[in-house]
């Protein structure tokens, strides 16, 4: 639409024997000089394909690759994104320690972009993924985060001394008799049931939210109107400087 | 198209640094005071296309119009690529600044190639040649493009075929509807400003 108004309006404007193919290819400097009608040209080219971007649906394609990873239950998950949201299918995942760099496995995504491991040490993670053609990208899961899914902080500490402090009861309540032995090791029970409840509808409540930030994520990764806008807003810049050293040299 | 940072090892950076530096001095040389906005245009026009997605079947391929810079541009295609390709890496993450040599090379030296191949049939032969000619100089940018990005992979120990199949297969069609998008805009820009496809060389 916007190009046919604009070549109309721009074959109207043009010496009907310019309009002939190859017929004076070249056109005399006081032509060039005239004005630039073909970087306007151009222009419109460019606008087309601004409006094309914002017009497509943009489904997928490499570019860059992101990654997004937490632990969980002892093992980490790992997914992989190409900027718009494709999974990074089949992609090599290394998993390294991030404080000495040493690597302790790897494997590769499945369909979905998706990879998980046991996690083999409690100690930072730092996950490398290699898709094919050159992409890559890394993400870290914090000591914290592994210890928290590892069950070695927390709640889960707590937990532990509860159990330890029962078990301290226990044992001196023993000689007594068998009917504190029970009592004591019901208790124990239902700390554990009740963290496994509490575990059950955190997952529940949080994943939703993981989800979000998920999301969150992978919009912010896309290039907005504003980086776009401004790197032609650069360019621009850049041509009026060199124009400028230029037209000093000229003069 | 571009190889992200910490792939490559350091003798191909800097080779690929140095052959875009040389590009680059080539073009800057060849810059004549009217072809600067023109540059300046197919620069943003090439920032830009990286962006557009081309849904195609399962998945979607992207342009890189190299080809469509090469053929208008010639020499002047490697700092009008470059200065693209930085703010690609400055703004989106893509690519990134130690790989820019190695990325401004493989994308600028396909679209030199596709000027030296297709300019002079694009501007001296009639509609149907013009436009065959500016078909295949879109598809040699990709291809050759695709190419290059295989034979800098290899460093890394990958099987060059293998890659080469790989990136090839996948840039297939992006090499059809780049040489489609590349016919179109050089016939419009024949039709209403012919002298725009003359380069000085």
């Amino acid at each position: 639409m916007k190009k046919s108004e604009v070549r109309s309006q721009k074959s109207g404007g043009i010496p009907k024997n310019q309009r002939f193919f190859g017929a004076e290819d070249s056109g005399t400097v006081h032509e060039k000089l005239k004005g630039f009608r073909g970087w306007q040209a151009s222009i419109v080219v460019c606008i087309l394909l601004l409006t094309a971007y914002c017009l497509l649906p943009s489904t997928a394609s490499a570019h860059r690759v992101n990654v997004y990873a937490y632990a969980e239950d002892g093992k980490v998950f790992v997914e992989g994104y190409f900027v718009d949201g494709t999974k990074a299918m089949n992609s090599l995942v290394e998993v390294f320690d991030a404080g000495t760099g040493q690597k302790l496995l790897e494997g590769k995504t499945n369909k979905e972009g998706l990879f998980s491991f046991r996690i083999p040490r409690l100690t930072a993670l730092r996950l490398v993924l290699t898709a094919s053609m050159g992409h890559k990208n890394d993400y870290i899961i914090s000591r914290e985060e592994v210890a928290e899914a590892l069950g070695q902080s927390g709640v889960n500490s707590q937990e532990a001394e509860v159990r330890s402090q029962t078990g301290l009861a226990e044992s001196s309540k023993q000689r007594t008799g068998q009917n504190d032995e029970v009592a004591a090791e019901r208790v124990v029970v239902s700390s554990k049931e009740i963290e496994q409840v509490v575990t059950k509808v955190l997952d529940r409540k949080l994943q939703s939210i993981k989800n979000i930030l998920l999301k969150m994520q992978q919009e912010a990764s896309r290039p907005g109107m504003t980086e776009i806008i401004g790197g032609i807003g650069y360019i621009m810049g850049i041509m009026g400087i060199v124009l400028y050293f230029k037209s000093r040299r000229n003069t | 198209m571009h190889i992200s940072e910490g792939i490559l090892s350091t003798p191909v950076l800097t080779a690929g640094a140095a052959l875009a530096m040389g590009g680059v001095a080539l073009g800057l040389k060849r810059m004549d005071y009217e072809k600067i906005p023109e540059v300046a245009v197919l620069s943003s026009a090439f920032f830009v296309a990286s962006l557009i997605h081309v849904p195609l079947g399962p998945t979607s391929v992207h342009l890189v119009l190299n080809g469509l810079v090469g053929v208008l541009l010639g020499w002047m295609a490697f700092p009008s690529i470059l200065v693209a390709l930085a703010l690609q890496a400055l703004l989106f993450q893509f690519g990134g600044f130690t790989v820019l040599g190695v990325n401004t090379f493989n994308m600028a030296a396909p679209a030199v190639a596709s000027y030296y191949l297709f300019n002079l049939l694009v501007r001296r032969g009639n509609r149907a040649v013009t436009a065959v000619a500016a078909f295949l100089s879109g598809a040699l940018g990709v291809g050759g493009g695709a190419f290059l990005i295989a034979l800098s992979l290899v460093t890394t120990g990958e099987e060059f075929l293998s890659v080469a199949r790989l990136v090839f297969l996948a840039h297939l069609p992006v090499m059809l509807i780049e040489g489609i998008i590349t016919s179109f805009c050089v016939l419009f820009l024949k039709k209403v400003k012919p002298e725009i496809l003359e380069v000085g060389m």
